[in-house]
């Protein structure tokens, strides 16, 4: 896939630069700021950007915002954040507008060579891919006196790979059971959570998310 | 056993005689000790009593001439003072004379009473004008006192003389006597509060009273306070970023080099991955160890102040040459406040001046140690930058002093002077 960078650590942009291009990807470009990213994305129409949250020049949110437009104004390009630590009002606002092509990882992720790449490809293929210790904190904190407490621990890790944008097969891999034993122990979670079962697998996730974010 | 025990006693019969008078002795030395300590004015115990007495005699004096200067000047200046236009002018007029007056007071109260007033200290003019209207009036009521006191003394001539005659009685003798007490007791204690007052008025008017000594104290003490809790924040706040946009960083393209070693087909693309890796990680600890320093020096606590800015000469990407004259051991507390003040200011010398060559300096003298920094560079600094604000706070809180010249063009010298009590 056809990948721009930005990161403003040389060291990490050098280093993803090496592992995506030994994967076979092609990164058009690796950016050390955030604002020539939205530039680049419009001229270019990469599959998909890895964006860092802190960037030159106040160090705050500028990864985010370009981000966040990038989402709004080319709805068909990937968009992975990296962020120093979870930041809760920063994923919430990345998935403000869907789940679809969206991910958002602590930077110590992209050390899990595996999981960092799992994330990328599932990204490109239209999921979502949410830091697993984003997820815990979220489940954590809506734990108390809610639905949530309904749920058995094993609909509760389900749920929690779920929420980081794993399909039901990569959950079935992941926590060695059966294919249909993930659906059965879904099910039972969609009913607890009184969730429809109209809506479609990212919807799946968006509305874990909102329902996780409430 | 006896005989020892009586030679002990008759030996230690002299000391015996010494040592009741030591221990009477020792609370006056110890409140002298602490009076020295504090920086305190020694109470004038040790000035004669005729020279005390002298100056009170005076003070009648002086009290005469400004209540004087207040009748005459008020009277003949009286008029002008309610006219607005002449105002200004007649309080000119009378302020003068106050001052003169109140100048005269305290150079009375500096020869005769041994008082010392800060220098410089002026203080407004109602002040001024307060004091010298309590002081006449203190020092009539003074006067009269003192007439009283040698009233008192005639009285009490008349009737020894009358006693030596044998005129008078012994029941006369005696009521006069009780008399007499009482009227000298109440005297004299006027005399005390008098002498008391004029004391602390004067004190008023020349120079800070303790309270307002005391008032500026807080005030210094809880903005410090406040700057010594801003700068550890500013402090924390730069370790944390050390810390994530160093050390984190390099340990996440660290275990990324690692992941792809792992993940390569090829094994001599993996070895050189690994090498890699094993000097990126050499370099992570390098860092961590940068990192650690700057929030604290080790080598403060194992080795030393010397030491300490020896390493930072080390690390300094300038030439350094440094001076250190210190004899014996400092304070742990003054030792890293030195130690932030060089190395912050060498390490601003070095990013930012454009200088050639630093010179540190540090030198005790007494009580105080002397930090001083220069560089040859383009001046300029900013003052009020986070890094000097920073210094300038850990130099207050111990009751320090940072100074920044740094003109445009240059040189910058910083020179830091801390109490080592």
């Amino acid at each position: 896939m056809r990948v721009i960078l930005a990161e403003d650590s040389t060291l990490l942009r050098e280093g993803l630069v090496r592992l995506l291009a030994e994967e076979g990807h092609e990164v058009l470009a690796a950016l050390g700021d955030a604002v020539t990213l939205v530039r680049e994305v419009g001229e270019q129409r990469p599959d998909l950007v890895v964006v860092d949250i802190r960037m030159p020049p106040t160090h705050t949110d500028e990864g985010l915002r370009a981000a966040v437009e990038i989402r709004r104004r080319w709805p068909g390009v990937g968009v992975l954040v990296l962020s120093q630590y979870v930041e809760r009002p920063y994923a919430a606002a990345l998935l403000a507008a869907g789940a679809e092509r969206v991910g958002y990882l602590l930077k110590d992720r992209v050390a899990q060579v595996e999981e960092f790449l799992d994330a990328l490809e599932r990204i490109h293929a239209g999921g979502a891919a949410i830091d697993p210790e984003v997820v815990r904190q979220l489940v954590v904190r809506t734990t108390h006196g809610d639905p949530l407490a309904r749920l058995t621990p094993r609909e509760r890790t389900v749920l929690e790979a779920l929420a980081q944008g794993h399909t039901n097969t990569a959950i079935a891999a992941k926590l060695h059971l059966s294919l249909s034993s993930v659906e059965k122990n879904l099910n039972a979670v969609f009913d607890k959570l009184e969730l429809t079962r109209a809506t479609g697998y990212s919807r799946r996730i968006l509305a874990v998310l909102r329902y996780l974010e409430a | 056993m006896r005989g020892d025990d009586s030679g002990a006693t008759g030996g230690g019969g002299v000391a015996a005689g010494d040592l009741p008078r030591l221990r009477r002795g020792l609370p006056r030395l110890r409140r002298g000790l602490l009076r020295l300590r504090r920086g305190l004015p020694r109470p004038q115990r040790g000035l004669p009593r005729l020279r005390r007495g002298l100056g009170t005699v005076l003070g009648c004096v002086t009290a005469a001439a400004g209540a004087l200067h207040f009748l005459v000047g008020g009277l003949a200046l009286g008029p002008f003072l309610l006219w607005p236009r002449t105002r200004a002018g007649a309080l000119d007029l009378l302020t003068g004379g106050v001052r003169r007056l109140a100048a005269l007071e305290r150079a009375r109260r500096s020869v005769f009473f041994g008082d010392v007033f800060p220098e410089h200290y002026r203080a407004a003019d109602r002040k001024v004008l307060r004091y010298l209207a309590v002081r006449s009036y203190a020092g009539l009521l003074c006067a009269l006192v003192l007439g009283l006191l040698v009233f008192g003394a005639v009285l009490a001539g008349i009737l020894g003389y009358g006693v030596l005659r044998g005129t008078i009685g012994w029941d006369e003798l005696l009521t006069q006597v009780l008399l007499g007490g009482v009227l000298l007791f109440l005297d004299v204690q006027g005399l005390y509060a008098l002498a008391a007052l004029d004391a602390r008025t004067a004190r008023e008017c020349f120079g800070p009273s303790e309270r307002e000594l005391l008032r500026r104290r807080i005030e210094e003490l809880a903005a410090s306070r406040a700057a010594v809790v801003e700068a550890v924040d500013a402090e924390r706040r730069r370790i944390e970023r050390d810390l994530h946009d160093g050390v984190q960083q390099r340990l996440v393209a660290l275990g990324m080099l690692i992941g792809r070693a792992r993940r390569g087909r090829d094994p001599e693309r993996a070895g050189a991955l690994l090498l890699q890796a094993h000097e990126e990680s050499q370099g992570v600890l390098a860092e961590l160890r940068e990192v650690a320093w700057r929030a604290y020096p080790s080598a403060l606590d194992s080795l030393g102040l010397e030491e300490a800015l020896g390493g930072v000469a080390e690390r300094c990407a300038l030439p350094l040459r440094l001076r250190f004259e210190v004899a014996g051991p400092l304070p742990r507390a003054v030792e890293t406040a030195a130690y932030f003040v060089v190395s912050e200011c060498v390490t601003n010398a070095a990013k930012h001046s454009a200088a050639s060559a630093v010179s540190v300096s540090v030198a005790r003298e007494g009580a105080l140690l002397t930090v001083r920094v220069e560089d040859d560079g383009s001046g300029g600094a900013n003052e009020n930058g986070g890094g000097l604000t920073g210094l300038r706070s850990r130099v207050a809180a111990l009751d320090g002093v940072l100074r920044v010249h740094s003109p445009l063009g240059g040189p910058t010298t910083v020179t830091a002077e801390l109490p080592c009590a």
